[in-house]
């Protein structure tokens, strides 16, 4: 197989993502405006009331225009490296039967999906991030721009890793059919681990370390960390690093799931 | 085909069991569930030998459950034989070689397989993609087909707002896109109303005359493969219980006739007579008075499928 035909193949799976989506206008607007800027204000408010509970000037060595930044930034990073459509669709996919359409084309499932959640998140972020843009221009919340496109790096990198362990859960539903809890536990566990909820260096510190050992600190806390000057470059490369041996330890796994599920694949439903 | 195989399709042995787990009935039941599931072993297909020349379109029959479907996705490589093996294109089918899918079809006559929100139009560029095919001549060959099934007015109409005749025209075109060497159709016109049937039925006809696939089809639809088999497998209780011509089958069956007399001064009767006992039963009818009037009704295929798979459907 050539490289061309498989450039070619995947790009028209990441095109046929953004078409689908597009085609909803409703929906897409929703999905990538207005759930992110409501939960970002949401978000932001709280931050508010709690400096202002506090009757501190900072917390955690941070000051309120710091919990602001983050909070903004961080709801819409958290959206872009979360996979729930794409890795709810192969759990229901792989449950109904509806994978065989799929399975009988000349082309790997992984690939097919990973096109198109790369396309999926290109289309909505890329839209979306013009919210917490314009919020920071507008207000100066500490924001480093030059940091902007290397954080960014790492959050499409991450992307990787997320949809390795999506394909992971995905292969289990041949050995247990719905499998769409899991989902669920695994995106709200997500939400500690990765600093969605609340910037990591505000847990104890043996906490702290072992969240920023693992790859999932580079969802959200490291490249808002970075962008917002929490942390520096040493931070980002271990970054790189961890999501590296993340994506190839749920990559291995992944493959042996699907290479054991796929052996007792029943096909039904279709 | 590029290369010549004796057979197209060959299996050997080719079986295929489930597990799955019994469920008694009621609440308590499901509980127990919970941690003790007894687990029981069904077989969907007994080892199956099969040899499929190339170019030949095979009927495959039987009643619901009997295998027909299974056979299908083992040939097609979607799920993994648990006895024997299977060689399509001499390739085995389980191992999924890209190679090997760019020569086959499956059209699953209940499930879409083209995208849902997009065009047929954008579907098919994809599909050319998938498929490493020059997109100019893949453009070009689906307005070919789509000029034969009419239906070239939907092509810019997303799937979803299509009717099931139209959806069920643009599966076609999308299964035959890359000319495959093998095709295997699951219910190509389930659903569709009769002339919807008639125009896919001739233009399956003409398209296997034409590029010479290898054909399985199945289908409910008893003139689909009176009107397209060379050769009919009948599949009951997952074994192959005939292999043959159609014709072959309908000569071969227990064919009951249906006839109509009027004897003069007396009622009309209508009788139903084994084709075997029929001149006994005309000459006896004879003695009875004079003929003013007889009919005898000839037995069809879908008759004749149609009481074996309500006597299969009585045995499971």
């Amino acid at each position: 197989m050539s490289f061309t035909a498989f450039y070619k193949r995947n790009l028209g799976f990441y095109k046929l993502a953004i078409a689908s989506n597009l085609e909803y206008r409703m929906n897409f607007f929703m999905d990538a405006l207005l759930q992110p800027s409501i939960t970002s204000i949401v978000e932001m408010v709280l931050w508010m009331a709690i400096f202002k509970g506090a009757q501190a000037t900072t917390i955690g060595g941070f000051d309120q225009n710091s919990y602001l930044a983050y909070a903004l930034w961080a709801t819409f990073i958290a959206r872009a490296t979360v996979n729930w459509t794409y890795e709810f669709k192969m759990i229901e996919e792989i449950d109904q039967g509806s994978i065989n359409g799929l399975l009988v084309r000349p082309m790997s499932y992984y690939e097919y999906y990973l096109s198109q959640l790369l396309g999926y998140k290109s289309i909505t972020t890329g839209f979306s991030l013009l919210f917490p843009i314009g919020i920071i221009l507008a207000t100066g919340l500490p924001t480093q721009w030059d940091r902007f496109p290397a954080a960014m790096l790492l959050v499409f990198y991450y992307l990787f890793f997320v949809y390795s362990i999506s394909f992971c859960i995905a292969s289990l539903a041949f050995f247990f059919n719905k499998v769409q809890s899991l989902t669920v536990s695994k995106n709200l566990a997500m939400w500690l681990v990765t600093g969605e909820l609340f910037p990591l260096d505000l847990m104890p510190d043996y906490l702290r370390k072992i969240f920023l050992m693992l790859p999932f600190s580079s969802g959200v806390y490291v490249p808002i960390g970075f962008l917002t000057g929490r942390i520096g470059w040493e931070f980002l490369w271990h970054g790189f690093a961890s999501v590296t041996v993340g994506i190839i330890f749920f990559s291995a796994l992944g493959a042996f799931l699907w290479q054991k599920g796929m052996r007792s694949y029943a096909g039904t439903g279709a | 085909m590029s290369e010549k195989f004796q057979y197209a399709i060959e299996t050997e042995a080719l079986g295929r069991s489930f597990q799955t787990y019994k469920k008694p009935e009621g609440l308590i039941n499901s509980v127990k569930g919970l941690w003790n599931r007894e687990t029981i072993e069904k077989v969907a297909l007994q080892k199956t030998n099969l040899k499929i020349e190339p170019g030949k379109i095979i009927g495959l029959v039987g009643s619901n459950g009997a295998g027909k479907t299974t056979l299908l996705k083992l040939l097609s490589g979607l799920i993994a034989p648990t006895t024997g093996y299977a060689k399509v294109l001499g390739y085995e089918p389980f191992q999924r070689d890209p190679q090997f899918l760019r020569r086959i079809s499956l059209l699953l006559g209940q499930k879409n397989q083209l995208w849902w929100d997009i065009t047929p139009l954008d579907s098919y560029a994809l599909l050319a993609k998938i498929y490493d095919l020059d997109e100019i001549k893949a453009a070009k060959r689906v307005q070919e087909l789509a000029q034969i099934l009419n239906c070239k007015h939907v092509l810019e109409t997303q799937l979803r707002r299509l009717s099931l005749g139209e959806r069920m025209k643009m599966e076609i075109i999308g299964s035959l896109l890359h000319e495959p060497d093998v095709l295997f159709l699951d219910e190509p016109t389930i659903g569709l109303d009769i002339v919807a049937q008639e125009t896919i039925r001739h233009f399956l006809s003409a398209y296997v005359k034409n590029k010479g696939p290898t054909v399985i089809l199945t289908s409910h639809y008893m003139d689909d493969i009176a009107s397209l088999a060379d050769r009919l497998l009948l599949i009951s209780k997952g074994s192959l219980v005939y292999d043959g011509t159609v014709q072959g089958f309908v000569a071969n069956a227990e064919l009951i006739q249906t006839v109509t007399y009027k004897i003069v001064n007396q009622p009309e009767y209508k009788e139903e007579v084994k084709k075997a006992d029929l001149n006994e039963f005309l000459v006896q009818l004879t003695q009875k008075g004079q003929i003013e009037n007889i009919k005898i009704e000839e037995t069809d295929f879908e008759d004749v499928i149609h009481s074996f798979l309500q006597k299969e459907s009585r045995l499971l």
